[in-house]
Order: C-alpha cells, then sequence, then structure tokens
C-alpha cells in the first residue's frame, strides 16, 4: 500500500515536472490558472523588484503598458 | 500594483514623477519578461498593453489583453474577489 503511495507520488511530480517545461516551451500563451512566470526587474528607483518576494503576501497586479511617452 | 515596460529606469523614473505614480515602474528593457508573458509586440518590439492579477499563490487569475487592459474594471473585480477570498 504504502509503496504505491510513494509510486502515486512520484508519478504526480514526473508529470509536475512534465506540465512545467510544457509551460515554458508555450512561453507566449499564458492563461489563466497558470503559474505566473518569477522575473527580478529594476524599478525607477533602481531597486531589484522580484515577483516571488510576494508569495504569499500580496495578490500583484501586473500592468503592462505600452511606452512611457506615447500618452499610453 | 506593478506597472512594466521596456522603457529605461531613467525614462520610467521621469514618468512616474510627471504622473505622481507611487507604484513601481518595472523596466523589462531586455524584453525577456514581456516575452514570457506573451505580451512582447516582435514587429514593433514593445510590449503591448495587458494586465495580469496574479494571486498570493502566484497563479495568474485573470488576464485583461489590449483594449480590454484599458479599463480596469476587470482588473478591480478579479481582486476583490482575492481579496474576500483571503482568510
Amino acid at each position: 500500500m504504502q509503496r504505491r503511495i510513494r509510486r502515486t507520488a512520484m508519478a504526480a511530480g514526473a508529470l509536475a515536472l512534465a506540465l512545467g517545461s510544457a509551460a515554458s516551451a508555450r512561453a507566449a500563451g499564458l492563461s489563466v490558472g497558470d503559474k505566473a512566470p518569477d522575473f527580478t526587474l529594476p524599478d525607477q528607483n533602481g531597486n531589484r523588484v522580484k515577483l516571488s518576494d510576494f508569495l504569499g503576501k500580496k495578490n500583484v497586479v501586473l500592468a503592462f503598458y505600452v511606452l512611457a511617452f506615447t500618452g499610453g | 500594483m506593478l506597472g512594466i515596460s521596456v522603457d529605461s529606469a531613467p525614462a520610467n523614473k521621469v514618468f512616474a514623477e510627471q504622473n505622481g505614480l507611487k507604484f513601481p515602474l518595472l523596466s523589462d528593457f531586455q524584453r525577456t519578461v514581456s516575452k514570457e508573458y506573451g505580451v512582447l509586440n516582435e514587429e514593433k518590439g514593445f510590449a503591448n498593453r495587458a494586465t495580469f492579477v496574479i494571486d498570493k499563490n502566484g497563479a495568474i487569475q485573470h488576464i485583461d489583453k489590449d483594449k480590454d487592459a484599458l479599463d480596469p474594471t476587470g482588473a478591480q473585480q478579479a481582486c476583490s474577489l482575492l481579496e474576500h477570498k483571503k482568510e
């Protein structure tokens, strides 16, 4: 019984790995429910902002905008 | 709230100051993040307008793209749903 549980867990792990690589392969199509790809980028004051720093703390609204000087 | 564009950090600083923005404006100068989120306009080299709402577990809960992203209603609704969901 225990062995079966372990095998199931391993299969789930392998599936998660497969899904993970599939997700990065089709980078251009994120959908609701997908894990948001992590990133670290500099803000306007030179601080490095890491998406995963908000994990477990805050919901994040990530707004992509076109260009700062196009009224966009 | 995080803003993100392909502008340089100094350009974002001026933009934030001129518009009195208090949230971080991130510079995706290398376009890697825009690409990863599928919002990079390869032809023009900048990110299309898009809004992603990401919950505390790092899962995407709402996506608005292009014209839809001009109207924050959808994103706001998604946020308030998340707020109510917590605890």
